[in-house]
C-alpha cells in the first residue's frame, strides 16, 4: 500500500506540468492583444495596450514565457493575481480554508443523503416514495446551480426573510470578524469564531451557510441518489441476497448489510468526483453567495484573463485530484477487500 | 430518531434566531461586486479603486461640489494660479494636518508623492498624464531615455517656504485637472520607506521605474490624510472608521463596510430588504425594472454623464479583407471610402438618434453637439446636430464620390464591441436606414472582442467601428485632442485631418485663458459638425438608487469625476449621514 501512495504522489508533478502546459497552450492561441486586455480595467487604459504588451514581455515567444513561468513557479513564486490584487499563492491560501469548510458542511449531507435517498427509493421501488425521489432526481442534476442559488436567495432571503443574505456574517458580526483582536485560527470563519470563543458570530456563520449547502445537496446528492438506487435495484436481484434471504434473514438485514454495502462500490467513486468539485471551488454557488472561497476569486480571475491565476489554480486542481483519486482508491479497499493494492 | 421538539428546537435556531437589522445609523454598507484592485494612489486607475481612496486620502484640490469647472483647495490652502506664462504653479500646503499613521505632512510628502509617481508611471497606471506635463512625454524613464532623474526632481521641488512648486516644460491649462485626480493623492513619505517602498532618492529610482504597485506594501497597509482610514480587509470585505485626526470637518458616518456580492440580484435583494446602503445597481434597466418604486428606496435621476461615444469613418483602412472587392463596384469598399465630407454626411443623417435614446436608453438620453460632455467646460450648445432625415441622406449620398456611391452601391464591414447591446442597436439602426436608401448598399456589422478591435483599430484596419471615450481629468483636451486632432490617440481610427482642427487644438493646448480655448473648441465643433468625420451618438442619463435614510446624496452634490460616480453616488462618505 506504502508503494501505491508514494507511486502516486509522485504523479503529482507529471500531472502538474503536463496541465501547466496544456494551459499555457491554450491561453498562447490568444493574440498578446488579448491577453493584454486582462490588465486594463478602463477605457483610459486601453490607450497604453502597446505599453503593457512590451513591459508584460506578452510579445516574447512561447518557450520563453512558459519557461519564466516554470522558473518562477519551481521558485514558489505562482506570480500576482491581479484580480485578488494578491500573490497567487497568498490568495489561495487565504481563501482554500473558506471552500474546505464549505465543501465539509455540504460534502457530508450530500453524501449521506444521497445514499439513504438512493436506498429508500431502490427499496420502495415504484410507490410514491420512489416516484417522488426520482423527480427529486431528476430535478436536482438539471437544475442549473445559478438558478437554484437565486431561487433560493430571492425565496428564503428576499421574500420571506427566513434565512441571512449573501456573505458570511451581517453586518455587526463583521465588525467582529474584521477587528484586528479576532484571530483567523484556521481560516475556516465558523471554526474560528468558536476559538475566538464568538460564538453568536459562529452561529451567524452557519446561519449564512445554510443556502449555499443547500443548493450544493440538491445538486450533488441528486447523482449520488440516482446511482445508489441503480446499484440497489441491481444488488437486490442478485443471487447472494437471495440466498441470504433464503436463509431466513430479516429485512434489514438483507437489505442494509449485504445489499447497500456490495452497492456502496460506484458510490465511493462519485464522492472522490464530487469532494474534487467541491474543493476544486464550487464557483457559482461560491459567486452567488458572496461566499469568499477559491472559486469565487478563479471564477473572476478567468473573466478577466488573469493568466496567474488560473495557472495556479490549475495547479491546485492538480493536487487536489491526485491527492482525492489516491483516498478514494485506498477506500476501496476498505469497502471491498477483495481490492489490494501490492 | 429525532423528536418534532427537537426538530422544532433546531429549526428556530437557525431560522428564527437571524437577526436581520437594517443597518447601524453610524455605519454605511456598501456592496460592489469586484475586489477594489488597490489602495496604492499611485496605482490607481479604475473607478473601484478611486471610490476608497478618494474618502482615504486627499489631493491638493478637488471637485467643488457637483461642478466640473471650478475646485476647492484639500491640502493646497488654495487654488493656485499658473505664472511664468503658463509654465510654473506655486503652491501653499495646509499646516496641521496629520496622516492616519500619526506623521505630520509637509511639503516633503508631496514632493515624494508625484516623484513616486513619476519614477513608478507604469502602463497601467493613470501616471501618463502627469508625466506628460512635467516631463514632456507620456513614457517613463525605460522607455523614453529623455527622463533622467535631473528631469524628474527639477519638476516638483519644495522651496525654502515650504511651498510645492511645479515647474512644467511648457504651459498646460489642464494641469489642474489632473491633479484632482485620486491617483494624484498625497502619500505618507515616511509611512511608505517604512512599508518598504521606494525611499525616494536619487541612488535607488532606477530601481522602481515602471514597477508596478498595485499590490505594494502600501495599498496593503495605507495611511493617507482623508477622512477615513483602512481598520482591516479580508477576501471579501474591507472595515473603515472615520479619522479622528482629520483635518476638515468631522463625517458623520463612523464606520464603513465595502462588501463584495459578485451576483446583481443578490445585491438587489440586500438593498431592498436594506442590509446595504448602497449597491452597485448595474444598468438604467435593471434598476427602473427591480428597484424603482420598491419600499425604501429613492432614485436619483437626470445626472451627467462624462462619456462620449461615436461611430468611426476610417479615412485610410488598411486592411485589404475589410475592404471587400476594394472597389466602388457595390462589392466593397475603396480603402479611402470615407475621405468624402458628403458620404459621411449622408450617414451621419441615416441615423436615427431618437429611435435610439428610445431604444437603448430608455427614453433618458441626449443628442450632443460635439464629442465633449455637456457637462465639461469648453462645451457648445449652440452647435449644429444632425437629425435623422432620409431625404437629406440620400441627397448626400447621391452627391458622395461623383455620384458613383449612389450608381453603383458598396458593401461595408462595419463592428462593435462583443457584448455591447448599446453598440450593437447603434449599428443595426445606422445598416436599417442606410440600406432602405439604396438596395444596392450593404452594411455588414458584427461583433468583435474588445482586444481585437483596439489593436485593430489601432493599426487603421477597422472601416467603422463605435468607441467611447470616458475622461480622465475635467478638461475639454482630454476630449477633444484624442478625438478630433491628428496627433490624437483615435487619429489612426479615424484618419481624419484637418489643418485648422489640428492648430486651434493645439492653441488650446498652450493657453491657460478659459475664454480663449472654449472659442477655439467651439470652432472645432463647427468645422467637425461641418466635416462629418464621426456620428456622435447620444449620451445617456446617468442615475442610481439609495435608501431613503441617507442623506446627503442627490443630483446636488454628485460629481461625475468621483471614483463613486460611475457605481455609486459621486458624493465623499464624508458628506453622508443617515436619518
Amino acid at each position: 500500500m506504502l508503494n501505491f501512495i508514494i507511486r502516486r504522489i509522485a504523479q503529482i508533478p507529471l500531472v502538474m506540468l503536463a496541465l501547466s502546459l496544456l494551459l499555457f497552450v491554450i491561453i498562447f492561441q490568444l493574440t498578446p492583444a488579448q491577453r493584454a486586455a486582462g490588465y486594463i480595467r478602463s477605457e483610459q487604459q486601453a490607450a497604453q495596450l502597446d505599453n503593457i504588451i512590451r513591459q508584460r514581455g506578452l510579445d516574447q515567444p512561447f518557450p520563453i514565457q512558459y519557461g519564466k513561468w516554470l522558473s518562477s513557479t519551481v521558485q514558489g513564486d505562482l506570480g500576482f493575481s491581479r484580480t485578488s490584487s494578491k500573490p497567487v499563492f497568498d490568495t489561495m491560501k487565504e481563501r482554500l480554508p473558506s471552500t474546505i469548510e464549505l465543501s465539509l458542511y455540504a460534502g457530508i449531507p450530500i453524501v449521506l443523503l444521497g445514499i439513504w435517498l438512493g436506498t429508500l427509493s431502490a427499496l420502495n421501488k415504484d410507490r410514491f416514495v420512489d416516484q417522488f425521489l426520482r423527480v427529486f432526481a431528476v430535478l436536482g442534476t438539471s437544475l442549473p446551480s445559478f438558478v437554484l442559488g437565486i431561487v433560493l436567495l430571492k425565496f428564503l432571503y428576499g421574500s420571506l426573510g427566513w434565512l441571512p443574505g449573501p456573505g458570511q456574517v451581517d453586518v455587526l458580526n463583521q465588525f467582529a470578524v474584521l477587528d484586528p483582536t479576532f484571530k483567523h485560527y484556521t481560516g475556516m470563519l465558523s471554526v474560528d469564531a468558536m476559538l475566538n470563543g464568538r460564538w453568536a458570530v459562529a452561529g451567524d456563520v452557519l446561519r449564512h451557510l445554510i443556502m449555499p449547502v443547500l443548493t450544493l445537496v440538491i445538486i450533488f446528492s441528486a447523482n449520488i441518489l440516482k446511482v445508489m438506487r441503480a446499484q440497489m435495484l441491481e444488488t437486490l436481484t442478485s443471487d447472494y441476497v437471495r440466498t441470504a434471504r433464503a436463509k431466513g434473514l430479516g429485512n434489514k438485514a438483507v437489505n442494509l448489510k449485504h445489499a447497500r454495502r456490495n452497492a456502496l462500490l460506484p458510490i465511493v467513486t462519485l464522492t472522490g468526483f464530487t469532494a474534487i468539485n467541491l474543493l476544486a471551488g464550487a464557483i457559482i454557488t461560491e459567486t452567488i453567495f458572496a461566499y469568499p472561497g477559491v472559486g469565487q476569486w478563479v471564477g473572476s480571475a478567468a473573466q478577466n484573463l488573469d493568466v496567474p491565476a488560473v495557472m495556479g489554480f490549475a495547479l491546485l486542481s492538480a493536487i487536489i485530484v491526485v491527492v482525492i483519486s489516491t483516498l478514494t482508491d485506498l477506500f476501496y479497499g476498505v469497502v471491498d477487500p477483495r481490492v489490494r493494492f501490492d | 430518531m429525532m423528536k418534532p421538539t427537537s426538530l422544532t428546537l433546531l429549526t428556530a435556531l437557525l431560522l428564527g434566531s437571524a437577526a436581520f437589522a437594517a443597518t447601524p445609523k453610524d455605519t454605511l454598507v456598501i456592496q460592489q461586486s469586484n475586489d477594489t484592485p488597490t489602495l496604492d494612489p499611485t496605482a490607481n486607475y479604475d473607478t473601484g479603486s478611486s471610490n476608497m481612496i478618494e474618502n482615504m486620502y486627499d489631493t491638493l484640490w478637488t471637485y467643488k461640489g457637483n461642478s466640473l469647472r471650478a475646485f476647492t483647495p484639500m491640502l493646497a490652502t488654495a487654488v493656485p494660479t499658473f505664472t511664468n506664462n503658463g509654465k510654473t504653479l506655486t503652491v501653499n500646503l495646509r499646516k496641521g494636518v496629520k496622516f492616519h499613521s500619526g506623521n505630520s505632512f509637509t511639503c516633503a510628502d508631496a514632493q515624494y508623492t508625484f516623484e513616486r509617481n513619476l519614477v513608478t508611471n507604469s502602463a497601467e497606471s493613470g501616471n501618463w498624464f502627469l508625466a506628460e506635463s512635467l516631463t514632456g512625454t507620456q513614457a517613463n524613464a525605460n522607455d523614453d531615455k529623455s527622463v533622467t532623474w535631473d528631469k524628474i526632481s527639477k519638476a516638483v521641488q519644495c522651496n525654502a517656504q515650504g511651498q510645492l512648486v511645479f515647474t512644467l516644460p511648457k504651459a498646460d491649462p489642464a494641469f489642474l485637472a489632473k491633479l484632482a485626480f485620486s491617483g494624484q493623492s498625497i502619500l505618507d513619505k515616511q509611512w511608505a520607506i517604512k512599508q518598504g517602498e521606494w525611499d525616494g532618492t536619487e541612488k535607488t529610482w532606477k530601481d522602481w521605474v515602471g514597477k508596478d504597485v498595485q499590490g505594494s506594501n502600501l495599498s496593503k497597509n495605507p495611511s493617507g490624510t482623508g477622512p477615513y482610514q483602512l481598520v482591516s480587509r479580508d477576501a471579501n470585505a474591507l472595515l473603515f472608521k472615520a479619522f479622528a485626526g482629520y483635518w476638515g470637518k468631522k463625517p458623520a458616518i463612523q464606520n464603513v463596510i465595502v462588501q463584495k456580492i459578485p451576483e446583481l440580484a443578490a445585491r438587489q435583494q440586500a438593498f431592498l430588504r436594506g442590509d446595504a446602503d448602497l449597491v452597485e445597481t448595474g444598468s438604467r434597466a435593471n434598476i427602473e425594472e427591480q428597484l424603482k418604486g420598491k419600499p425604501g428606496v429613492v432614485i436619483v435621476d437626470g445626472l451627467p454623464n462624462t462619456s462620449a461615444t461615436g461611430i468611426f469613418m476610417n479615412e485610410n483602412i488598411k486592411a485589404g479583407d475589410a475592404l471587400g472587392s476594394g472597389k466602388l463596384d457595390g462589392n466593397g469598399i475603396p480603402a479611402n471610402f470615407f475621405s468624402d465630407a458628403n458620404l459621411r454626411r449622408g450617414f451621419a443623417y441615416s441615423f436615427n438618434y431618437a429611435q435610439y435614446i428610445q431604444d437603448v436608453q430608455q427614453g433618458k438620453g441626449k443628442q450632443r453637439t460635439m464629442l465633449l460632455p455637456d457637462s465639461f467646460p469648453g462645451y457648445d450648445a449652440k452647435v449644429k446636430t444632425y437629425k435623422f432625415d432620409a431625404a437629406q441622406a440620400k441627397s448626400y449620398f447621391q452627391k458622395a464620390w461623383g455620384g458613383n456611391v449612389w450608381k453603383n452601391g458598396f458593401t461595408l464591414n462595419a463592428d462593435y464591441r462583443a457584448g455591447s447591446v448599446a453598440a450593437q442597436t447603434a449599428m443595426e439602426i445606422l445598416k436599417k436606414n442606410v440600406e432602405a436608401l439604396n438596395p444596392k448598399f450593404k452594411v455588414n456589422i458584427k461583433q468583435k472582442q474588445w482586444a481585437d478591435m483596439l489593436n485593430d483599430s489601432k493599426q487603421g484596419k477597422e472601416p467603422m467601428i463605435i468607441i467611447g471615450w470616458a475622461p480622465d481629468y475635467a478638461d475639454p483636451d482630454n476630449f477633444m485632442y484624442t478625438f478630433y486632432s491628428s496627433n490624437g490617440y483615435y487619429f489612426p481610427r479615424s484618419n481624419w485631418k484637418d489643418a485648422a482642427v489640428d492648430k486651434w487644438l493645439d492653441q488650446a493646448r498652450a493657453t491657460v485663458n478659459p475664454a480663449e480655448r472654449n472659442k477655439l473648441y467651439s470652432q472645432v465643433a463647427n468645422r467637425a459638425y461641418e466635416q462629418a468625420p464621426y456620428l456622435l451618438v447620444p449620451a445617456g442619463v446617468g442615475l442610481y438608487a439609495i435608501r431613503d435614510n441617507l442623506v446627503g446624496a442627490n443630483a446636488s452634490t454628485y460629481n461625475p469625476m468621483l471614483g463613486s460616480s460611475t457605481l455609486f453616488t459621486g458624493t465623499a462618505w464624508k458628506d453622508l449621514s443617515k436619518k
